[in-house]
């Protein structure tokens, strides 16, 4: 690359734990300084921190709901007031139900919405001003396989991941012309601390069933893998994908 | 008994055409009232429960398309776009699915928009709208379509007499008619045989599809082979 990781700048939303934080370890470890962004669960976020460091990473985390538009721009804020620049956002943070479509009343389907595509928007305008004064702007949007296939179990995440996939879409048309690229991760079936996203009648069984046909190989996807593919996507070399959803999933869409 | 069919809203001419069409066609044709807000469930419960004898199918057209840049969206606007789109669809299905449920037969068809899979360009509350409820489509196919409810979800393009889109980051809108292969846009009312389709049980093999209805249009990549086309080669040499 023409510029050094080690002088560019990420946000990551959801950052403390889950995928957001194998993508932090992946990013850190390549040099690149990361805001990890978090709201729940302050104390796996603690440890994700430490992680980073002790590999030699730079970070912070920074509390923050995304719901919350002036939490939103304090957190951008203060990445710029640390390190003077934002080069890469990663909107990751999300939440997931499991209800039916009757399960779901207009308050509920409602935060939801706020959060996992409000976010997401909101994230994207306040970021956008620091992201077009870097040579390498870059927005990565974690989506998932839910956003084209039924959850079954879910419709409101569903909804709310066909809107992710058209979010994307429209910010790589409007911020082409600024050289900023924005793709989404299209993800299905993540190995993660503990999985929210599964129907209530498989609580109770195994979630990472390993199928004998597939020579014993895990159907979970690393969260570290995810971080490498979102390496390559804010690089230099990834300037001409931009709108795109990349599926990452050891095929299970395609079972 | 007289079939009878709701539409959601009127704001949209496709909406107003098939409005017209079904009337023609000796249906009962109501519309929600204005004063019904669709992502309000127990108004709309109401009023779906006061029209459910004879109830054959509801159509929900998308919301008007509207562009504001996203640096240009505020909180308010995200509200609102948020009831009128994917909360008021979500609404339409849970009330009028959960009726048809019951009655075990009928058909609620999403009249939307090519903008769940195309962007407009500066449109994305629009188009995420839509993008949510192609997914709740599917999400209540699978969820209702056990219990005798179709399901369907028509992407409609850009019909004459409507109002265009305005983008300048996208060329989608500019020289529509060129984009169809008949080289002219569809005239109004062109999807009214679709609709009335997909109210008979015929329909079924469809139900959980999404049914591109543009003419053609999302599948233009320029026309190489058209004079204009012919005359860009030429300058390019």
């Amino acid at each position: 690359m023409s510029e050094r990781n080690e002088s560019r700048v990420a946000l990551i939303t959801g950052g403390g734990k889950g995928v957001g934080a194998g993508v932090a370890r992946v990013l850190t470890r390549a040099g690149i300084r990361c805001c990890l962004g978090c709201n729940t669960n302050a104390a796996m976020a603690e440890d994700t921190l430490r992680a980073i460091e002790a590999a030699g990473g730079e970070a912070f985390l920074y509390q923050a709901d995304v719901s919350d538009p002036l939490q939103v721009n304090a957190m951008v804020n203060a990445v710029i007031e640390r390190w003077g620049r934002l080069d890469i956002l990663v909107n990751n943070a999300a939440m997931q139900p499991n209800r039916y479509i009757d399960e779901y009343d207009a308050e509920s389907l409602r935060k939801l919405w706020n959060i996992n595509l409000g976010g997401y928007w909101r994230m994207a305008k306040a970021a956008a001003p620091y992201l077009r004064q870097s040579p390498c702007g870059r927005i990565v949007n974690m989506c998932s396989v839910h956003g084209n296939r039924p959850t079954c179990f879910d419709a409101g995440y569903s909804m709310t991941k066909g809107a992710i996939r058209m979010l994307t879409r429209e910010l790589a048309l409007e911020l082409t012309r600024d050289g900023i690229t924005v793709n989404a991760i299209t993800l299905g079936g993540c190995k993660i601390e503990f999985k929210t996203g599964r129907p209530k009648w498989a609580m109770q069984t195994p979630l990472d069933v390993i199928n004998p046909a597939l020579n014993g190989v895990s159907r979970l996807v690393d969260p570290v893998d995810v971080g490498e593919t979102i390496l390559f996507l804010v690089s230099e070399q990834a300037a001409a994908i931009t709108g795109d959803c990349i599926r990452i999933d050891k095929g299970l869409v395609l079972v | 008994m007289e079939r009878k069919i709701i539409i959601t809203d009127l704001r949209t001419q496709e909406a107003r055409d098939a409005l017209s069409h079904f009337r023609a066609r000796g249906w009962e044709a109501l519309v929600v009232p204005e004063d019904v807000r669709l992502w309000e469930e127990a108004a709309l419960s109401a009023f779906a429960a006061a029209h459910r004898d004879g109830l054959k199918a509801v159509i929900h057209p998308a919301p008007p398309l509207s562009l504001c840049g996203f640096e240009d969206v505020t909180e308010s606007m995200f509200e609102r776009a948020a009831d009128e789109g994917p909360l008021a669809a979500w609404c339409v299905m849970k009330v009028f699915g959960g009726i048809f449920r019951e009655l075990n037969e009928g058909a609620v068809i999403f009249l939307n928009s090519i903008h769940a899979e195309k962007p407009v360009g500066r449109g994305f509350l629009f188009s995420a709208g839509c993008g949510a409820v192609q997914m709740l489509q599917r999400e209540a196919n699978q969820d209702y379509g056990p219990d005798g409810v179709r399901t369907y979800f028509v992407q409609r393009g850009v019909s004459a007499d409507d109002p265009d889109g305005r983008s300048d980051v996208s060329a989608f809108y500019c020289g529509t008619d060129l984009r169809y292969p008949e080289r002219h846009l569809p005239q109004r009312g062109s999807l009214n045989g679709l609709l009335e389709f997909l109210t008979t049980p015929a329909a079924a093999p469809l139900m959980g599809s999404d049914l591109r209805a543009d003419g053609g249009m999302t599948m233009y990549y320029g026309h190489r082979r058209r004079v204009e086309g012919r005359d860009y080669v030429e300058r390019k040499k």
